[in-house]
């Protein structure tokens, strides 16, 4: 500690450099925070929380094709089954084709929702309104505040991929972890529809704990694997992470951003250390003349680079906070709606961010303490004297 | 006969720069009493930087040894001989070499952080040293806010914070103007006097060297020749 007065003055020697090579670290660092963030969102555990208990089942070849409704009542027989739901996603335009327009459109089954979506809270009444009116749907709170809509509302919703109009009437908002969708009768599409009436593109359902969700998976798909429709049965989250997924491995993508830019500021600051280090030769080759020893002076040089990786890893992390936190704000918008839900600071998130700043100290200062380290005392006071 | 301070025997140095081998002292044997006040002079190349090096222990020789109050130090492991120099040699330099973003007061702190002592007692410590030097009202200054000799002055009270015995100093007066260079030179004289302090001198300054005991010359890293009283002499020819 006795040494820190001296580790900061140098480290502040030369202002400008240091608070530029600092402003590097903390840019990377809430890049890191967001980027942490992501990764633990895409690679989520499911043994935790209500929605751990949910399982997605879609046909094996992807959600362009459809499953028997036959299945709900044979998915229903596996052990563990507390409820499934045939959902179908709507994917219509409401009012017109721009992106903040676009949510998510789900017909289900309202007798069993209530029961599968044991993370979602919906005031009794306005389910058993839901149940009885087939042309009623329910909406997130979220959708409510960004659309105005009141209980009793009318919107339309022009199919895309089906070929018909909605006409639904607003009777309940529901509030829990994903507010960005609305729910809908599965009857009243199957009314409204002409084709495949006897399909569907999804079972929803839960199971009575979250540890059955891998055996009631692979039963699932073991019962389906040799009819005319295989299934792949999944856990919600990986569910969520197949439309990530749809753009190529996002997983390895963000690791290698996140190591191209951690390797790239190592660089930055371990040059910036370096060139602080060499300007002060002399000064090294002196105070090792006074008695600091080789390893004392590593220590303080790379004290130095922590000293500017902590400080930056800090600032990142107290940026990179609000910033993932107005990110999820922005992506709860868009499609990637409920994954942007998952996307959360935790801790551990921190703790890496702060990890990686510390690597950053460690791996930039390790070189040019050496160096330093290094410098005979007779070549470094040679230098002027 | 009583055991000298320094003691170096039979010492050489060769510097050994890629494939050349370049000799900078030839057997110089030496010794400089408790006490003493040396000045070693001669034309650059001489190899008088290298002696002063090595009797500080920040160079070690090709051949020879050198014993400091009975102990070899040229046998010495580096970290050892770290330790050693801590306790035993200050160091002053022609350019002073403050670090510049310490205050006065940290830069005279500097050794004294390799100690054991608290910070309340390094800073009495330190607070003795510019007192010693007469800066005690400028502790809080930074080297840039100093004149060249006072600068020197922080810098002679970085070298005798620890209380030494041997000052190793380095041309200490090359780089003052007159009147602050007989400042310095009379506060080395005090050390030498008052505190006892063994100085060992490099200089080209004859009215520097004046004021050392033994005058010892160097010429093509030989000891050439040695004069005694040189005090007097100096001050004469010094004299317009």
């Amino acid at each position: 500690m006795k040494y820190f007065r001296y580790v900061w003055k140098n480290v502040f020697r030369k202002k400008g450099r240091a608070f530029l090579t600092m402003a590097s670290i903390v840019l990377v660092l809430i890049l890191i925070v967001i980027l942490t963030s992501l990764l633990s969102a895409m690679e989520g555990t499911t043994g935790t929380g209500k929605g751990a208990s949910h399982i997605v089942v879609q046909h094996a070849t992807g959600l362009a094709n459809f499953m028997p409704l036959a299945y709900r009542q044979r998915i229903e027989q596996i052990p563990g089954v507390v409820a499934v739901a045939p959902e179908v996603w709507f994917g219509g335009i409401y009012k017109d084709e721009r992106p903040e327009n676009f949510f998510g459109q789900l017909s289900t089954d309202p007798e069993v929702w209530g029961r599968i979506h044991d993370d979602f809270r919906l005031p009794e009444d306005q389910e058993k309104t839901w149940r009885e009116q087939r042309d009623s749907f329910i909406a997130g709170k979220q959708l409510l505040e960004k659309y105005g809509w009141k209980i009793g509302d009318r919107i339309q919703l022009r199919g895309t991929y089906i070929p018909i109009t909605l006409d639904l009437v607003l009777r309940g908002v529901y509030a829990g972890p994903d507010e960005s969708n609305i729910f809908f009768h599965n009857k009243y599409l199957e009314n409204a529809r002409t084709f495949f009436s006897d399909k569907t593109g999804i079972f929803f359902l839960r199971t009575q704990t979250p540890e059955q969700v891998s055996a009631v998976c692979d039963g699932i798909n073991r019962m389906f694997e040799n009819s005319d429709a295989p299934v792949k049965a999944m856990p919600e989250k990986q569910f969520q992470l197949q439309f990530m997924e749809m753009m190529g491995n996002i997983k390895l993508l963000v690791r290698s951003i996140a190591l191209t830019v951690l390797f790239t500021v190592v660089l930055i600051v371990a040059n910036s250390v370096a060139m602080s280090a060499r300007e002060r030769v002399t000064q090294i080759a002196v105070i090792r003349a006074l008695g600091f020893r080789r390893g004392q002076v590593l220590a303080l040089v790379l004290s130095e680079a922590m000293v500017l990786a902590v400080l930056g890893g800090l600032f990142g992390i107290a940026i990179g906070v609000p910033v993932v936190k107005g990110l999820v704000s922005v992506m709860s918008h868009t499609p990637v709606a409920p994954f942007a839900y998952n996307v959360k600071i935790t801790a551990a998130n921190m703790l890496n961010a702060f990890g990686a700043a510390v690597a950053i100290g460690v791996l930039a200062g390790f070189v040019p303490a050496i160096r330093s380290a290094r410098v005979s005392i007779v070549d470094g006071l040679r230098q002027v004297v | 006969m009583a055991q000298p301070l320094i003691s170096i025997e039979h010492v050489s140095k060769v510097y050994r720069r890629d494939s050349l081998q370049i000799p900078v002292l030839d057997d110089i044997d030496l010794r400089i009493d408790k006490g003493e006040f040396v000045a070693l002079m001669g034309p650059s190349g001489s190899g008088k930087t290298t002696l002063l090096n090595l009797c500080a222990g920040i160079d070690v020789p090709t051949r020879g040894r050198i014993n400091i109050e009975g102990r070899d130090i040229s046998s010495m492991k580096e970290n050892d001989l770290a330790r050693w120099r801590a306790d035993h040699i200050g160091f002053i330099f022609q350019l002073y070499n403050l670090v510049p973003v310490l205050t006065a007061m940290e830069n005279v702190e500097l050794p004294l952080l390799l100690t054991k002592l608290s910070r309340k007692e390094r800073h009495e410590h330190v607070r003795a040293a510019l007192s010693i030097v007469g800066l005690a009202d400028r502790m809080d200054h930074y080297p840039r806010q100093l004149s060249g000799g006072q600068e020197q002055r922080v810098a002679i009270a970085r070298a005798i914070v620890a209380d030494p015995l041997i000052l190793v100093a380095d041309e200490p007066t090359g780089d003052l103007d007159a009147r602050s260079a007989e400042e310095i030179l009379d506060l080395l004289n005090r050390l030498n006097k008052e505190f006892h302090k063994t100085i060992v001198m490099v200089t080209h300054d004859p009215r520097a060297a004046a004021r050392a005991h033994r005058l010892l010359h160097l010429d093509k890293g030989v000891l050439s020749a040695e004069t005694h009283a040189a005090a007097e002499r100096g001050r004469e020819s010094a004299r317009p």
